[in-house]
């Protein structure tokens, strides 16, 4: 596990939440236990690091992300003993363990809060940011439109307006406050001493108000991240921090610093464009966005993904585009939610399992760490009957028999019922089925992951984007010291031809790396492919 | 002396009937030719006049302006006058043919020699009607181009066009029929000549005003441009 | 045999990478460096604008311009007009440049879009002129949307004219089409226009490639053929159509005779179709948002028109005894006989002048280009007369005029037929 400490360059991260993922005790929700026991799995398909969802007490408004202690375990997820168990069998198997930590709000439940609004002069008061009036940073934009309609409440005890970002329930900690970053880095310290090896932090860009402003990705804001970084590296090494930040790619630029403030931030628009160039059968959102896309410092990474715990976010996209992606993957408007679309990978590619493949392809060859989220390696499906993102979270499934293998509980009691339709359902989707045969999307999935992992030119390599006249073909040269790789992908739902103009590399020959076979060596003449229906090509350019 | 007059006018008239007995037959033989040529031309007049009909030939000539022509000078349409030529050439070329079987000598040599001039009034003729189709349609071309191009006497322009040409096949046919050689050329000459000359003369004298407009046109006065202008934006109602 | 001939191997490689695709549009061009890129930026941004998610293709054959024009078209790019949009194409833009040798003409040009739409199965096809120097980016909506959204085969554009302007599209062609046919179409030779794929390809494999129609043929030629072929016809208002500077400078005779004697071609062409039609005509379904913009009125200069046509009536009679009836032309060498204040060349004589032609050309009774150069004359007369005639006339008024015109024709129509069979009679 050593190096040059750039772990989470080479890594293939897999998002999970400890709830769906295995009960062990039989109560209808997965616990660290569970997890423990499934390390063997994860370790199997080759992910060598876990992103947990939050797991600490929380009265579980938000998911977990209103968190009520930030150094404990949710009871119902175990106790910290587990976890430090969970950590050790991780670490002996080579996973990283990155968690979850939202220091941009707490619980309004959270001793802290229940300080500070107890009274005026409570000590812990200017741990959060209050108000006699609302009148006060007008410009921030309310990000939960559906449900919130100030960013201010009122706190019926201290008879004063409270700041929130998010849901009413969650106050924003006051990071003007040395205290409170002071605070902040005690919670830091508390779990990478326990081994945890990373975190995320959510909602980074709303640490700091300033009024006049859009109270988003504010100087004061980098400021405490940089001094956290600073404290982190002091005491710690090979811990990283991964920044939430559902930004444009030159704003979610500053959360790397100059190598000294986040080691890796979410590319966010990447993932609506990707989905969009496959519908397009066109490589043009996908060549624009990496245009749009600046140098980060050597030292850091992009984390890029197909799906995640929350919607498909069409944020950062533009009006014609949200309208294109809801037209198109949202044909029942039941999966729209927020601005984006809440529906996992399969069912997004119609279940076109040569579509599944070149989305995973994609994610697994461009520039940047990879993250899958549970459940997507065997191609589960969701419930878009459930509410919130509910639908997108449900239990993982293991094998055809009681509750898909994931609990020995009544079903009734399970957090959230299993997927059970004929398509998705867990008696035709599951790991054991699919671990039997060679050619299941699990056994592909691996194999996948393997390649992936077999050389640092897709975790480090530079990318440089042909254009060849063919635009439903995407392809893209990844190079790495001597190494280079070609990708070539054919978007588009139909056969196609591609010639590539790969003059620079006369002479090398192309070795296809699925399988090995050489291809014939590279002239002075356009390189010609052809590619089935969704079908792409890794090669190795090898020079002899 | 009774003896020698009846004789002699035994001799004569034995004679006479002799010559009978052998020019009979051949006078009826040459009858016979006539009269079997007269029904294979009527034949031949049938046949042609189903084929002409096939051929569209009033079609292709009224688009040619032949029929124009023949009506002018107050001929048949083309489709009668074809006819009419097939059944009289054949019709003449078997009387031709009948009274050469009549055997007389100098009848013989002059037929004969009918039959190799023919070929040339053939060819003069094919000149001729070439040449008169052409006067027509180049005149018309040349009426047209300049009316288009408002010339102020287009009509002379054409007419001009329609006599250089029908003078030229007229010399020409007369030419193919080697009658007169000498006097063709002279007579050409000089009506060409004359025809320059006046035209030359005509131009000195009223062709001023024109030579001033063309100068005017190349080197233009304030005024001149003005109309000239105004000339040009008469034409500019675009008519698409 | 028709689609290799029309096709470079570099154009077709251009296609290849194009793919499949929804709309096509095309701007053919020759020599067009000062107004071409007008045309393309309004052209892109329609695209964008109201086609954003469909796969697009711009194409241009070029007749081997030596302006520069093709290298123009090749650096236009939609992310110049960045400014005129809200957002950037989902798509990738295509343009493809398509040079042809040999006489640069409408024919080769059309003839490279449609076997372009054939083969790219281009559901929706438009083509704009170069020279539009009102073109906007609604055009493209109001020519595609009836083909791609509608599925109309065929649509025309509707002009806003100044009252004067275009009379023989709107004094002749368009007349005769809407009695002969049974469709009023406005504009029968305007230079835009939208079309189906399926129409295209039924263009392509006509034989009419290897005949001779000339520029403003083809026009025409599409607009009956798809009316013969019961295709869907639609119409479109555009706005104003205002002509680049260069056509202004175009031959009035020559384009009477191109124009008149395509026309002809046609009522030749579909003898059988329009001689059987019976019944009043219909109008078009109309699209685009009608408005009216006022448009600074042509100048006429009427000197020496008259008189012009009175002289070339006399000296072009020999030509039209041949032509024209004799009542008709003797009708004709009346009117030429008027007056300055009284002149007028009624409806009727017009008609039957123009009946008695169309027939006549059918039956070639002389040289069919000798014809149609005698009929200019009589085209500056009708249009000299209709001028005096409506000199105060206002926009709504004149449209009733140009109805009443319409009118006329259909009144005649029987009038054509007996004069059509009158030649072909007289044979037998």
């Amino acid at each position: 596990m050593a190096g040059d400490g750039l772990w989470y360059k080479d890594a293939v991260i897999y998002e999970l939440h400890v709830r769906g993922f295995y009960d062990s005790d039989g109560n209808g929700a997965g616990e660290f236990r569970g997890l423990t026991l499934k390390l063997d799995y994860l370790s199997d398909l080759g992910v060598n690091a876990l992103w947990l969802l939050p797991f600490y007490p929380s009265p579980l408004r938000d998911d977990g992300y209103d968190i009520s202690d930030y150094t404990n375990i949710h009871p119902a997820y175990g106790t910290l003993d587990d976890f430090r168990m969970f950590l050790d069998e991780s670490h002996r198997r080579g996973i990283r363990v990155i968690t979850e930590l939202v220091l941009n709000h707490t619980s309004d439940q959270h001793p802290w809060f229940q300080q500070a609004r107890s009274s005026r002069e409570n000590p812990r008061r200017d741990w959060y940011v209050w108000s006699d009036s609302v009148e006060r940073y007008k410009q921030a934009r309310i990000i939960f439109t559906d449900t919130e309609l100030s960013n201010w409440a009122w706190d019926p005890v201290s008879k004063s307006y409270y700041w929130h970002r998010f849901f009413s329930h969650q106050p924003d900690l006051n990071f003007d406050n040395p205290a409170v970053r002071e605070a902040a880095w005690e919670v830091m310290k508390f779990w990478f001493e326990m081994g945890v090896d990373g975190l995320r932090l959510d909602a980074v860009p709303y640490l700091v108000e300033r009024e006049g402003t859009s109270c988003e990705n504010l100087p004061e804001t980098h400021d405490v991240l940089k001094y956290l970084r600073r404290r982190a590296d002091e005491t710690f090494s090979e811990k990283m921090f991964l920044a939430e930040a559902n930004q444009w790619p030159r704003d979610v630029r500053q959360y790397f610093g100059d190598g000294d403030e986040c080691h890796m931030a979410f590319h966010f628009p990447l993932m609506p464009r990707m989905f969009m160039a496959i519908r397009l059968e066109d490589r043009k959102p996908i060549v624009d966005i990496f245009q749009q896309t600046p140098e980060i410092p050597a030292t850091c990474q992009w984390g890029i993904f197909l799906r995640n715990h929350d919607e498909l976010t069409l944020e950062m996209v533009t009006d014609e585009e949200r309208d294109y992606m809801y037209d198109e993957f949202a044909r029942d408007t039941r999966a729209k939610l927020n601005l984006g679309i809440r529906r996992r990978l399969a069912p997004l590619m119609e279940g076109d399992r040569r579509r599944v493949e070149l989305m995973n392809g994609l994610l697994m060859s461009m520039p940047g760490t990879p993250i899958l989220y549970y459940g997507d390696e065997i191609g589960m499906g969701d419930n878009i009957y459930l509410g919130d993102r509910n639908g997108v979270r449900t239990p993982m499934q293991w094998n055809g028999g009681w509750n898909a293998g994931f609990s020995n509980a009544d079903p009734e009691q399970l957090y959230s019922p299993i997927i059970s339709n004929p398509v998705y359902g867990y008696q035709a989707v599951n790991v054991e089925s699919q671990r039997r045969y060679d050619h299941s999307l699990l056994s592909w999935t691996k194999r996948l992951i393997r390649l992936r992992k077999s050389s640092r030119v897709f975790s480090r390599g530079t990318m440089e984007i042909l254009k060849p006249q063919n635009h439903r073909v995407l392809a893209y040269i990844r190079e790495f010291g001597n190494e280079r790789v070609l990708v070539v992908s054919n978007l588009s739902s139909q056969a196609q031809a591609a010639e590539l103009d790969l003059k620079r590399w006369k002479g090398s020959i192309p070795i296809e790396m699925f399988g090995g076979n050489l291809f014939p060596p590279i002239g002075d003449l356009p390189y010609l492919l052809t590619l089935g229906p969704y079908q792409f090509y890794w090669f190795r350019l090898r020079r002899l | 002396m009774k003896n020698l007059v009846l004789q002699s006018l035994n001799q004569t008239l034995g004679r006479f009937y002799s010559m009978l007995e052998q020019f009979l037959p051949h006078l009826l033989a040459m009858l016979i030719i006539v009269l079997a040529g007269w029904l294979v031309a009527i034949i031949l007049k049938i046949i042609a006049r189903r084929l002409f009909a096939l051929a569209r030939v009033n079609v292709l000539s009224e688009g040619s302006g032949i029929t124009q022509i023949l009506k002018k000078a107050d001929l048949p349409p083309p489709l009668d006058l074809l006819t009419r030529l097939v059944f009289w050439v054949v019709w003449i070329a078997f009387i031709l043919v009948g009274l050469d079987t009549l055997g007389i000598p100098e009848l013989h040599l002059q037929i004969s020699r009918l039959f190799l001039f023919l070929p040339q009034i053939f060819v003069a003729l094919i000149v001729l009607f070439i040449g008169l189709l052409a006067a027509n349609f180049f005149s018309r071309a040349a009426l047209l181009a300049a009316v288009n191009a408002n010339l102020p006497s287009a009509r002379l322009v054409s007419g001009f066009v329609r006599f250089i040409i029908v003078l030229l096949t007229i010399a020409m046919a007369l030419e193919q029929l080697a009658l007169a050689q000498r006097t063709v050329l002279i007579t050409f000459t000089i009506a060409f000549g004359a025809i320059m000359l006046s035209l030359a003369i005509a131009f000195g004298i009223g062709g001023r005003v024109v030579a001033q407009q063309m100068l005017e046109r190349v080197f233009p006065s304030g005024e001149a441009q003005k109309q000239r202008e105004e000339k040009e934006k008469a034409e500019e109602i675009p008519p698409l | 045999m028709a689609e290799t001939s029309a096709i470079s191997e570099d154009f077709l490689r251009q296609l290849t990478a194009v793919g499949e695709v929804d709309i096509l549009v095309g701007v053919p061009t020759f020599n067009n460096r000062d107004t071409i890129e007008r045309v393309l930026s309004a052209v892109q941004v329609g695209l964008t604008k109201y086609f954003h998610r469909e796969r697009c293709v711009l194409i241009n054959p070029d007749g081997g311009s030596t302006d520069g024009t093709p290298d123009i078209f090749k650096n236009a790019s939609v992310e110049d007009f960045g400014m005129l949009l809200t957002s950037n194409p989902l798509r990738t833009f295509h343009r493809v440049s398509a040079p042809y040798h040999g006489i640069p003409g409408k024919e080769t040009a059309l003839r490279t879009l449609f076997t372009a739409a054939d083969l790219l199965r281009a559901k929706a096809c438009a083509i704009f002129s170069p020279d539009s120097l009102s073109i906007t980016p609604e055009w493209v909506d109001s020519l595609i949307r009836p083909v791609y959204r509608e599925e109309y085969d065929f649509v025309a554009p509707v002009y806003q004219r100044q009252k004067f302007d275009g009379l023989l599209a709107r004094g002749l062609i368009s007349p005769v089409v809407a009695s002969l046919y049974g469709r009023r179409v406005h504009e029968p030779v305007g230079s835009e226009l939208g079309l189906s794929g399926r129409l295209a390809c039924h263009f392509l494999e006509s034989n009419v490639w290897e005949e001779d129609l000339t520029t403003f043929g083809l026009e025409i030629w599409m607009t009956t053929t798809a009316i013969v072929n019961q295709f869907r016809l639609g119409e479109s208002f555009l706005g104003p159509k205002i002509h680049a500077a260069k056509q202004f400078g175009q031959d009035v005779a020559g384009t009477v005779r191109q124009v008149v004697g395509a026309l002809f071609r046609c009522l030749d062409l579909h003898q059988d179709f329009w001689k059987r039609r019976e019944g009043a005509s219909e109008a078009l379904p109309l699209f685009g948002f009608e408005y009216k913009v006022a448009l600074e009125p042509l100048r006429i200069g009427k000197k020496g028109v008259l008189d012009t046509f009175r002289s070339q009536v006399e000296q072009l009679v020999p030509i039209l005894e041949s032509i024209l009836t004799p009542q008709t032309l003797l009708h004709l060498r009346n009117v030429a006989q008027l007056a300055d204040r009284d002149f007028h060349y009624p409806d009727e004589l017009w008609v039957k002048t123009i009946y008695e032609f169309a027939a006549a050309h059918h039956r070639s009774v002389i040289n069919r280009d000798h014809l149609l150069q005698a009929l200019p004359p009589l085209y500056r007369g009708w249009v000299g007369s209709f001028i005096l005639e409506n000199q105060k006339t206002d926009a709504a008024r004149m449209d009733q005029r140009i109805e009443a015109l319409g009118q006329e024709f259909d009144r005649w129509k029987s009038y054509l037929t007996d004069r059509w069979e009158a030649g072909t009679g007289g044979e037998r």
